[in-house]
């Protein structure tokens, strides 16, 4: 696969200013607005059921949280424009949390029956911690933050907490709608993005970022070292959604990168095969929480699955990239 | 492979003996370290002339070096997570030790002598705890580790000692990373850049930005001989951060470089480099994303000129203004248009370029 990805690097380069336009285009009218959308509608759901449903064994709250978190996974990638307005990145999503913040800010949230948890606008001004999904996956699947404090505020908590991520959905659909369709597909020297160039850049950082993340820290921190494997790193593993959620960023990532306007079919041919064999081996797992990263067997095959998202990004930066006239030189996308 | 014959084989390989031989080797003006076309990296010494000087392989990419105040020495460091870092005579290319982090720290690849030269203070990561360090090593003692202090701040990067003193001032770039997910940024909620001054051991100040440039992660650092402080930073947000470039001297508050909007965004949110002129007037950053060089007033902080090179990154004074090494293995002299640089073929030069000797 290496070899693959090698070659395409000297495939020719086949850089238009109308490539950028039409992979802008396609992008945002195919995979950023009706992504918002339907996380719009996602996050309104889990709020209406969390108003009847406030009990973290709910089987209903518990089915419009996984959903929200699915819709959410098919566009946390997108760390810009709306999604950057007043911390809702962080606010949706507070992942990694590699001290812990989270069990302890709601823990003390429990312990006091802080008023702050009354509503969705107060919330808002809670440490990011306390926010999102990751805290919500605390209070419905933590056995003991589930369980902590009074069962009344208990059930405010997520409830507000619920409410706090359908108000940020909408307002990021509507930005997207009212606002940053428009300044992304017609860049001007007044907008964000001066030109076609610069809005695709952004596009292909979020892909190769998105790749990262997946494969460097939801794969990367629970598979540790071999000698000091960490399974307790998992993402969402309480829930048991660590492999469901790579496989979710996946499915986003691919959706992303075949939106670009690729006139080399061979390349696009070589960047579905590489997905497809990422998705294959994590179908094939059969460890949703990664907790097979402490024995030899089953933690080659998560290494494994890692590797496939190294080929991945291989093929994006070595191919992709070039084929957008988006060289990667030697220092420019080394971030030292 | 010892270290004498490793350095001769990269020499061979190079096919750069000096005919005199390799003792006659010309004293460099700089390191830096580089990539080669075969995928190895090097560590080349370059002459004033922008010849090079030597050029010894390392185990893996390099960073940036720090050179010993009185001796012809210089530490060359691993690039971030790398864990080895070599004492290199710049008179012969001879690497005389190897250094190693300790278990559980890595290197971030930068460091800087005491005053005196009997110290070595290294940038580092004592990751499972994300704390940033500073390692104290003896270097009357064959490199040996004494201590580490910490270094006021998560992810220190560039570090150097004000001149005349054995303060150190330390860029805590605020992002905390782990070698189990590679260069992945883990903290960006919750990051908080700095720049702190250690004097004995202990910091006595620190510096923050104003909170909308929380995520501009102050990285590297170019000092003048009266002790102002210039910081290039990456931005880590969305869009462009208003300032990526600022001063500061000790016990004021620090003051941001301030450019027209459509200069600051040629920069593409990323200061790779800075160096401060013999004078002290200019400062000058690099951006290999934008391919610019930018030079500041080093007094006010207003913008002066913008020069473009490609994947242009390592910087550093010569005796009129800058010379700028890039991905493509160009040393140019800043301002000189095109026809001035000079390239060596088949060496993709690393971020920095460090000045050594005096």
């Amino acid at each position: 696969m290496r070899i693959l990805a090698l070659l395409l690097l000297f495939l020719p380069v086949a850089a238009q200013a109308d490539d950028h336009a039409q992979s802008v285009e396609t992008i945002v009218n195919e995979h950023i607005l009706p992504g918002f959308e339907r996380f719009d509608s996602a996050a309104t759901n889990l709020a209406d059921t969390a108003a009847d449903h406030c009990e973290p064994e709910s089987e209903d709250l518990r089915a419009a949280w996984n959903e929200a978190f699915d819709a959410w996974l098919r566009i946390s990638h997108l760390r810009f424009g709306p999604t950057e307005t007043g911390d809702r990145g962080f606010a949706l999503a507070f992942w990694p949390d590699t001290r812990g913040v989270t069990p302890k800010t709601l823990a003390k949230l429990i312990a006091d029956g802080d008023p702050i948890a009354e509503s969705p606008e107060s919330y808002a001004e809670v440490s990011v911690a306390a926010r999102g999904f990751y805290a919500l996956e605390f209070l419905i699947y933590d056995p003991a933050i589930s369980s902590a404090g009074d069962p009344v505020y208990h059930c405010t908590l997520i409830q507000t907490v619920t409410a706090d991520i359908a108000e940020m959905a909408r307002d990021m659909a509507d930005e997207w709608n009212t606002v940053w369709a428009e300044q992304m597909l017609s860049p001007s020297a007044d907008g964000l993005w001066h030109t076609d160039e610069e809005a695709a850049r952004e596009l292909f950082k979020a892909l190769t970022t998105g790749l990262e993340f997946t494969a460097d820290t939801r794969l990367g921190r629970p598979l540790g070292t071999f000698d000091r494997p960490r399974p307790a790193r998992a993402e969402a593993r309480r829930s048991g959604r660590s492999l469901r959620n790579v496989q979710q960023s996946l499915a986003a990532l691919e959706d992303l990168a075949l939106g670009f306007s690729l006139t080399d079919e061979t390349l696009r041919a070589s960047l579905e095969s590489v997905f497809a064999r990422s998705q294959k081996l994590a179908a094939n797992l059969d460890d949703p929480v990664f907790a097979g990263v402490d024995q030899p067997q089953s933690r080659l095959r998560v290494e494994i699955l890692q590797q496939s998202i190294g080929d991945i990004r291989d093929v994006v930066s070595q191919g992709v990239g070039p084929s957008l006239g988006i060289a990667a030189g030697f220092n420019s996308m080394d971030g030292d | 492979m010892n270290a004498r014959r490793r350095f001769l084989a990269g020499m061979l390989a190079a096919g750069v003996i000096p005919k005199t031989g390799w003792a006659s080797a010309g004293m460099p003006a700089w390191l830096a370290a580089a990539g080669t076309p075969e995928g190895g990296f090097v560590l080349c010494g370059i002459t004033s002339a922008r010849e090079i000087a030597f050029r010894i392989p390392i185990p893996a990419r390099g960073h940036a070096a720090a050179a010993h105040p009185t001796k012809p020495h210089a530490v060359a460091f691993a690039r971030r997570p790398g864990t080895f870092a070599l004492v290199i005579d710049c008179a012969t290319g001879e690497v005389r030790s190897r250094l190693a982090s300790p278990p559980e720290h890595h290197f971030y690849g930068h460091g800087a002598f005491s005053a005196d030269g009997s110290v070595l203070f290294t940038s580092e990561n004592d990751y499972n705890w994300a704390r940033g360090m500073i390692g104290v090593w003896d270097a009357t003692d064959g490199y040996r580790r004494i201590t580490a202090i910490e270094s006021g701040g998560i992810g220190p990067h560039d570090i150097k000692r004000l001149p005349g003193t054995d303060t150190l001032v330390v860029a805590n770039g605020g992002i905390e990373t782990h070698p189990d997910s590679g260069r992945a940024k883990l903290n960006l909620a919750t990051m908080q850049p700095n720049l702190s001054y250690i004097a004995e051991g202990q910091v006595t100040e620190t510096v923050t930005l104003p909170r909308d440039l929380r995520l501009n992660s102050i990285r590297h650092l170019a000092l003048s001989k009266t002790g102002t402080v210039a910081f290039g930073m990456q931005w880590e947000g969305a869009g462009h951060p208003r300032a990526l470039v600022g001063l500061h001297k000790r016990g004021a508050a620090p003051v941001l470089c301030t450019a027209p909007e459509h200069v600051t965004r040629e920069m593409q949110g990323y200061v790779g480099s800075i160096a401060m002129d013999k004078v002290g007037e200019r400062i000058a950053v690099t951006s290999p994303r934008g391919g610019v060089i930018q030079t500041y007033d080093a007094t006010t902080g207003n913008f002066v000129s913008s020069h473009t090179q490609t994947d242009a990154c390592g910087i550093a004074s010569n005796g009129t203004g800058f010379t700028v090494t890039d991905g493509t293995g160009g040393i140019a002299r800043l301002g000189n248009g095109s026809d001035d640089r000079r390239r060596v073929d088949g060496l993709m030069w690393d971020n920095h370029l460090v000045p050594v000797g005096t």
